[in-house]
């Protein structure tokens, strides 16, 4: 055995080298999962914390919608509002406590509390696992984006059960500008980009309130129950959960009409999977895949259950989630 | 020169070189070579073994008669590798062309197998799903997180839920 000696004259073995060589690289993909779950924190932060107004494309499926977004951090509290500048006009006004989303041609608003009031919940260490071992997060090219100098950061998928996701950051502030989801042929599932974006105005309190009264008086209003942050059984499991995928949320929900439905969240860091079971009501659901942008969509009926499962995930991901529903 | 024999088995030789072959099985050492790769080759398609003393009794025969070996036939004159490989492109676009119009002698063949195959690879219609579940959902997912109120557009946008549901 040929032992080096360093500059203290303490024998090092060939072998241990090999083992401290060894443990160096088990502890990279570590370090990788805390570089993008510290990526992914500090994103969220920037999100939370600037002052920012522009316009926003989003782009699905050869369909491409305009936007203008305001976002008012003050006093630690977060007000956003958002309004479609094509098609029938609509309205999203995210606050501290809640998401409103108007409908005025359908004289509907929908209330859907938040749960997580701060920015963004630390991942779980099996979220940072899986984040490290089924993505592979890697500094891209910088590049100039809606006037602004910015960061490219992508996660690579390593296998089909996955999107690959890029993300543009501003350089100075960290705020997103741009967000893209390509399949596994790289096409463009789903784009967020704003195309002209002022970070750091001043914006005023009346940039951020709805168009209408917070309950007009003709309109439907259709409240949410709070959704759950603890783990309750349910008495529904997934048998095949997708390799990488942890199961992040279990409880009941309720959803407008006063339905107890079951939620399950499923998360690999990056992207979330929820199952929802209920009765099957008397009327006619569609069945079948479907999507929402970025988004899949599959509805089955379990006997007398009706199970959603839909997230940012590839539809055969969300479908194998689907079939594998059963009771506990 | 076993080689060369094994060669002009496979039927490789031609011209100058099979003449040189050929008579080089004339003698002792090439009709060894010669049984022997017949017998391997008779071993690998299962022929049975040869009888013992075949090969003297065949060299004997050889010397008899002269002619025993078939006339060789008149090689036609090897075509250029530029007419080669010509023809076989000329033989392509045939090919390809037959195949063209196959293709669209039935476009509804064509157009249902497509169909099918979209549904196999799951590509999903755009349709509109609840909002109630979307907004119930967008929360959890670290995506949306990180970029604000964005991604609640897919629950507002045209085309999609309407708010009724």
């Amino acid at each position: 055995m040929t032992c080096r000696r360093d500059r203290f004259g303490v024998a090092w073995p060939w072998f241990r080298i090999a083992l401290l060589a060894a443990a160096m690289l088990a502890a990279a993909p570590a370090a990788r999962a805390n570089e993008a779950a510290a990526w992914l924190a500090r994103t969220a932060a920037a999100a939370q914390q600037q002052n920012y107004t522009g316009t926003i494309v989003y782009q699905h499926g050869g369909h491409v919608e305009t936007s203008r977004l305001v976002h008012l951090f003050e006093n630690g509290s977060e007000f956003e509002k958002l309004v479609n500048l094509d098609g029938p006009a609509r309205e999203v006004i995210r606050s501290q406590g809640e998401v409103r989303c108007y409908y005025p041609d359908a004289k509907v608003v929908r209330i859907e509390p938040r749960t997580f009031r701060n920015a963004f919940p630390s991942l779980s260490p099996q979220q940072q696992k899986a984040l490290a071992e089924f993505y592979d997060f890697r500094k891209a090219e910088t590049g100039r984006v809606a006037g602004l100098e910015t960061q490219a950061w992508v996660f690579e998928p390593k296998d089909g059960l996955r999107y690959g996701h890029k993300f543009w950051a501003d350089a100075a502030t960290g705020l997103l500008v741009k967000a893209r989801i390509v399949d596994d042929r790289n096409e463009i599932v789903e784009q967020f980009a704003f195309t002209d974006l002022a970070i750091g105005v001043k914006i005023d309190r009346d940039m951020v309130r709805p168009t209408w009264a917070v309950a007009p008086p003709d309109w439907r209003v259709r409240q949410a129950g709070p959704g759950d942050v603890d783990m309750k059984e349910t008495g529904w499991i997934v048998t095949r959960v997708p390799p990488g995928f942890v199961k992040i949320v279990e409880g009941f929900r309720q959803l407008q009409g006063l339905r107890q439905v079951a939620h399950l969240v499923f998360s690999d860091g990056l992207v979330a999977v929820s199952v929802f079971v209920e009765p099957v009501g008397a009327a006619s659901h569609p069945t079948g895949l479907s999507k929402q942008g970025g988004i899949n969509v599959y509805i089955r009926q379990l006997d007398e259950s009706l199970v959603t499962v839909l997230g940012e995930a590839p539809a055969a991901t969300v479908r194998q989630i689907a079939h594998s529903v059963a009771r506990r | 020169m076993g080689e060369q024999i094994s060669r002009l088995m496979d039927g490789e030789l031609e011209g100058a070189e099979a003449d040189a072959a050929f008579r080089e099985l004339k003698g002792p050492e090439g009709v060894a070579s010669w049984e022997c790769y017949h017998v391997i080759g008779d071993a690998l398609r299962r022929c049975g073994e040869p009888t013992p003393g075949f090969s003297a009794r065949f060299a004997a025969r050889l010397d008899a008669e002269p002619t025993v070996l078939a006339p060789r036939p008149k090689r036609a004159p090897r075509l250029p590798l530029v007419w080669a490989a010509a023809a076989s492109v000329a033989a392509v676009l045939v090919v390809g062309s037959v195949a063209v119009s196959t293709f669209d002698a039935q476009p509804t063949v064509i157009a249902k197998a497509r169909e099918a195959n979209a549904v196999r690879t799951a590509q999903a219609r755009p349709q509109p799903v609840s909002p109630d579940y979307l907004l119930a959902h967008q929360e959890y997912s670290p995506t949306t997180q990180i970029q604000g109120v964005g991604p609640y557009l897919r629950s507002v946008a045209a085309g999609g839920p309407d708010g009724r549901q």
